[in-house]
């Protein structure tokens, strides 16, 4: 049976356009980080931040070693192709604000022993977009 | 329909250049990487093992990949022809140097054996996509980033790049001069993936004997280089359903776009 030419176009725009819908129905993490187990009292929120710099697994883990230490913080889940990083904590002990303090703030780089400054940078948090204040670097 | 295919070509280039550029730049978070099916591919083991994505792959890459395969098991290789900026740019490439080098068809500087030419189809990409899988599936790095001509052509100096890249891709357009679309046909690790779907490809072209007047027009335009001229039905898994044979054929109704099981004759491979 004969086909029109223009069905070839029209069947790539069609599955382009499900692969990009596709892409919105599924979400899977590139990192899970558990830094402590909730307390049984303890009602967690979860943040979500857009981080300037979080760009693939390693980034990410770099990200999360920020946090580390930090009294509160239960659990970090990186979505590394949409630089997101959604952090479970304990409100009572610990608010969005430091955690996004904790991101930007100077990240010891393990190979060189150095400090690295402005390496990460929080540009979303729960939604709503924050002003760059800087340009971006890469490590 | 040419030029239809021309406009798809330049869009996707310009949107790849854009975003590679603009992720660079620092003004978004959106890589070239991200719409690459084959990083699907790279992280669908550690996706359906771990329910974790590798490196930087995410849902996009994996949901792209997906719609490839079905896209290739309808309508062949289209992809190929009609969206993947690297078969662009070797493309453009093998119709350069058809011109510079006054060649009639895209056979390239040294024609292989059809024998030859099979078995480096399948055996050299399939050792390409096997070292590609086993090294990201083991570290779960995008490992074959500095040497993917797509990732060192579009992501403006992207991470990993190193100044071999170049000479890698400057290397796969020399080789490109010769060996027309040498990347796709002897190296692309997506290309082999998607070879026997699009074997089995639903939409194919059937030449009619009966108008066919037998100029080979068809056979000289065809960037994959296959004999139209030859078989009632193009079923080779290399057709990218590019259409540039129909365009070229001066027959009216000698070369159309059918569904499949018209016609008995085995095609070119
Ligand atoms: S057979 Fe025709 S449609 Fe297929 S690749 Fe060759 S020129 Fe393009
Ligand atoms: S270009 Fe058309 S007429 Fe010429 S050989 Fe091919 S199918 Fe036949």
């Amino acid at each position: 049976m004969k086909a029109p030419a223009w069905l070839v176009p029209v069947l790539v725009v069609l599955c382009a356009v499900a692969g990009v819908i596709g892409s919105r129905l599924a979400m899977a993490p590139s990192l899970v980080e558990v830094f402590a187990e909730a307390s049984p009292n303890a009602e967690p929120r979860r943040s979500v931040f857009v981080v300037r710099g979080v760009r693939c697994v390693d980034t990410a883990e770099m990200a999360a070693r920020q946090l580390a230490g930090i009294d509160g913080v239960q659990r970090l889940e990186a979505f590394a192709s949409r630089a997101r990083l959604d952090v479970t904590y304990d409100p009572a002990r610990v608010d969005a604000a430091a955690l996004r303090e904790a991101f930007e703030g100077p990240v010891h780089d393990a190979n060189s022993g150095e400090y690295l400054f402005d390496l990460f940078e929080v540009i979303e948090m729960d939604g709503v977009k924050i002003e760059s204040g800087r340009e971006p670097e890469s490590p | 329909m040419q030029r239809l295919r021309l406009i798809f070509q330049l869009a996707v280039v310009a949107a790849a250049l854009t975003a590679g550029v603009r992720f660079a730049l620092g003004r978004s978070l959106v890589s070239v990487e991200t719409y690459c099916p084959f990083g699907g591919l790279e992280t669908a083991y550690s996706f359906f093992t771990r329910r974790q994505f590798s490196c930087s792959a995410g849902e996009a890459n994996l949901a792209l990949f997906i719609a490839l395969l079905v896209l290739t098991l309808v309508a062949r290789k289209a992809f190929c022809s009609w969206v993947c900026p690297v078969g662009t740019l070797f493309e453009w490439e093998a119709r350069l140097a058809r011109r510079l080098f006054r060649r009639h068809d895209f056979a390239g500087r040294w024609p292989l054996a059809p024998r030859v030419d099979r078995a480096l189809k399948v055996g050299l990409r399939l050792l390409v996509l096997a070292v590609i899988l086993a090294a990201t599936w083991t570290t779960g790095e995008l490992v074959f980033r500095g040497y993917d001509p797509y990732y060192i052509a579009f992501s403006a100096h992207g991470h990993d790049v190193q100044s071999w890249s170049y000479a890698v891709l400057g290397g796969l357009l020399l080789l490109g001069l010769a060996l027309p679309l040498a990347w796709c046909k002897y190296l692309c690790p997506l290309g082999v993936v998607l070879w026997p779907l699009s074997r089995g490809g639903a939409l194919r072209l059937a030449r009619s004997s009966h108008h066919c007047t037998g100029c080979g027009a068809c056979d000289r335009a065809c960037p994959q280089d296959l004999r139209i001229s030859a078989a009632d039905q193009v079923r080779s898994g290399e057709c990218t359903l590019c259409l540039a044979c129909t365009a070229a054929c001066p027959s009216p109704q000698a070369l159309e776009l059918v569904w499949p099981r018209v016609g008995s004759n085995r095609g070119p491979r």
